[in-house]
């Protein structure tokens, strides 16, 4: 069995009444990359800090390796932590701070010297040795925090929002550069975010919180590709969420949208109202009238310019918006403010999810 | 007026009324220690320069007068011993207060200050009783002297510590015991490092504190051999005073001005890679009014 399967088993936190973590129940094997992806006071900070053991939950266990962890203190729990705030200890050189936790693991001087350069050169600090905190670069004090945790080889390395006070460049190559870590030492990763790309981009799976619970688990593609709920399609990357009635049928499901019928290849909601989900890059445009299956009309009411696409919002003859994504890839923009179109909605790329009073369309 | 009708003029008038201010401050100072190095028995006449009054003449100099040596040292046992007990006490205590979480935390804390408010006359009628009724077996003199530079100090080094700690924050905390640092290991290698510029600040004060102390120290005093040096200034200023009593002020202010300057290089040390100045406004910002009064 691999080293560093955590099971969570409704795990429970309240602060004062307020549910932070609402009995989670979850399995993380061993060497994964695992994200808690959530907005802010979604319980996602406070499960990893019951993980590490700055919190007591109220019920409930964590199991690392089989063993329940809940009652144990968190200088005897093997996990370590890196804090979006880093902590670094400012008295202290770089070499110090990285082998500040060695001490506590009875390694000899030699050994504790080899083990602190080796992750100073892992992490690319070699030649800061003997700076202070306060002489670093946000980035280079993300890489000593990392190091500093690295360095006492924990089967499940914990990550609170790491990269979110650094600039958005300096994020893309440390994302990069964790995964690389990670897939190297071949530990747990539990990592902590709000920001969509960083989950897509490391996980092996990601987990959407929203009101300490997790709302879904997955792969960060069929999280994407199929998200279960409005709240996941709202906040994993950008959607269209067209309030409709669903009329069951054999074939897919069909969708009553004002005077207009679709069908959608993918539904989880039988009959009744529900929200028609689609990625504003799966919307196509084509001339005003176009005949076909799924096609609506509607009128350009916008047209962004984004860099790398335009985003056109789209108003349906229903009273609906569509924003519709054309990649900017050389072509003269076809559909301008103003200009009637006809807009396909593909079935295949038509979800139907259950209307939830937290999101509007 | 320049200022207001060019606002990215010079501020004269501003600097003017700091001026004014230091000078008014300073010049009394200036002019005591100017008596103390008089050759003459006048306190107010200048009479050329000389050390008379610290050590040359046999009889009536500072280093000579058994009753001015003696309340130099009693100020100074004082006010080393209220450091010693005051600064680990008040340090011990703000690191529980900080910790301590309950329905009891708030009120606690709010009499935790109340020393800082009660006027010194009632605080120190307060301990006389206590010394002379239910502490009875304590009674007056340096021990009960000790007690109330301390009680009413440790106010001080709790407030100026928790300063601190609020500024560190919780997070190097819950790090070092991430990384397998038991709680007594976080308080030797994190906490009492970074406490250090609040710990020298705090016993600099202690000791300013108790230097300066007249009320507290003269109802808990038990007789001549008590006798710390405000009480002595102000027993002889009524009686027949000379220059030597000048000369025991120019002696406190003297030590005064060296525990400052050694809590700045203390300070400074402990400052080391950041930036300049640091520990200079440090000192600033914790200063409670000039030393000697």
């Amino acid at each position: 069995m691999s080293r560093g399967e955590i099971r969570l088993e409704g795990l429970a936190k309240a602060f004062g009444g307020v549910v932070a973590v609402d009995a989670i129940d979850q399995h993380i094997p061993g060497g994964e990359f695992f994200t808690m992806l959530g907005p802010s006071g979604c319980g996602k900070t406070t499960t990893l800090r019951l993980i590490a053991g700055f919190e007591r939950p109220d019920a409930g266990a964590i199991r690392l390796d089989g063993v329940d962890l809940s009652g144990t203190p968190p200088h005897k729990r093997p996990v370590n932590t890196v804090f979006q705030s880093y902590a670094l200890f400012p008295h202290m050189s770089v070499r110090e701070n990285v082998a500040f936790g060695l001490r506590y693991q009875k390694a000899t001087r030699a050994e504790a010297d080899r083990r602190t350069g080796e992750a100073m050169a892992m992490v690319r600090l070699d030649g800061l040795e003997e700076r202070r905190p306060g002489q670093l670069s946000g980035g280079q004090q993300q890489r000593v925090a990392l190091a500093r945790a690295l360095v006492l080889e924990p089967p499940v390395l914990l990550l609170d929002e790491p990269l979110g006070a650094l600039d958005a460049r300096l994020r893309v190559d440390l994302q990069v550069e964790l995964k690389r870590i990670q897939e190297a030492l071949g530990i747990t990763f539990v990592y902590v975010t709000h920001d969509q790309d960083e989950a897509l981009t490391m996980s092996d799976r990601v987990a959407v919180m929203r009101a300490g619970r997790i709302e879904q688990c997955g792969e960060p593609q069929s999280i994407y590709e199929e998200p279960a709920t409005a709240f996941v399609a709202n906040f994993l990357g950008s959607s269209n969420l067209i309030p409709a009635t669903v009329s069951a049928d054999g074939d897919g499901c069909r969708l009553a949208l004002g005077a207009f019928s679709l069908r959608a290849a993918h539904g989880e909601v039988a009959s009744g109202d529900a929200l028609a989900m689609i990625r504003p890059e799966r919307v196509r445009l084509g001339a005003h009238g176009e005949p076909g299956e799924n096609r609506l009309p509607g009128m350009v009411e916008e047209v962004v310019y984004l860099g790398f696409h335009r985003e056109l919002r789209v108003r349906l003859a229903t009273g609906a918006l569509v924003k519709a994504n054309e990649p900017n890839d050389g072509s003269v923009a076809e559909y301008h403010q103003g200009d009637p179109v006809s807009v396909h909605l593909p079935a295949d790329c038509l979800r139907v999810l259950a209307a939830d009073g937290t999101v509007t369309a | 007026m320049s200022a207001l009708r060019n606002p990215w003029g010079k501020p004269r008038g501003l600097a003017l009324v700091t001026w004014l201010y230091v000078a008014w401050s300073i010049v009394p100072v200036l002019l005591a220690i100017r008596f103390a190095f008089n050759q003459g028995r006048s306190r107010t006449e200048m009479q050329g320069w000389s050390l008379r009054w610290f050590w040359q003449d046999p009889v009536l100099s500072v280093f000579h007068d058994p009753t001015l040596l003696s309340a130099l040292r009693q100020s100074l046992v004082l006010a080393a011993l209220a450091m010693l007990i005051a600064v680990p006490l008040g340090t011990a205590l703000a690191l529980g207060l900080q910790r301590w979480r309950g329905p009891a935390s708030g009120p606690v804390n709010v009499l935790m200050l109340l020393p800082l408010v009660t006027p010194e006359l009632v605080f120190a009628v307060g301990m006389f009783l206590l010394f002379t009724t239910a502490f009875s077996f304590i009674g007056l003199g340096t021990p009960a002297q000790v007690i109330g530079h301390v009680t009413f100090s440790v106010s001080f080094v709790v407030l100026i510590v928790r300063g601190r700690l609020a500024t560190i924050g919780p997070d190097v905390e819950e790090a070092a015991a991430d990384l397998g640092a038991p709680p007594h290991e976080i308080v030797r290698r994190i906490l009492l490092p970074l406490l250090a510029p609040a710990i020298a600040a705090s016993l600099l004060i202690v000791f300013a504190l108790s230097i300066d102390d007249f009320v507290v120290a003269q109802y808990l005093a038990s007789g001549a051999d008590t006798t710390t040096v405000p009480m002595r200034i102000y027993a002889q200023a009524r009686g027949a005073p000379t220059p030597a009593l000048n000369a025991l002020a120019t002696i406190m202010l003297a030590v005064t001005l060296l525990t400052l300057a050694l809590a700045y290089f203390v300070l400074r040390a402990v400052n080391r890679g950041a930036r300049k100045g640091a520990a200079l406004e440090q000192l600033a910002t914790l200063d409670t009014g000039s030393p000697i009064r």
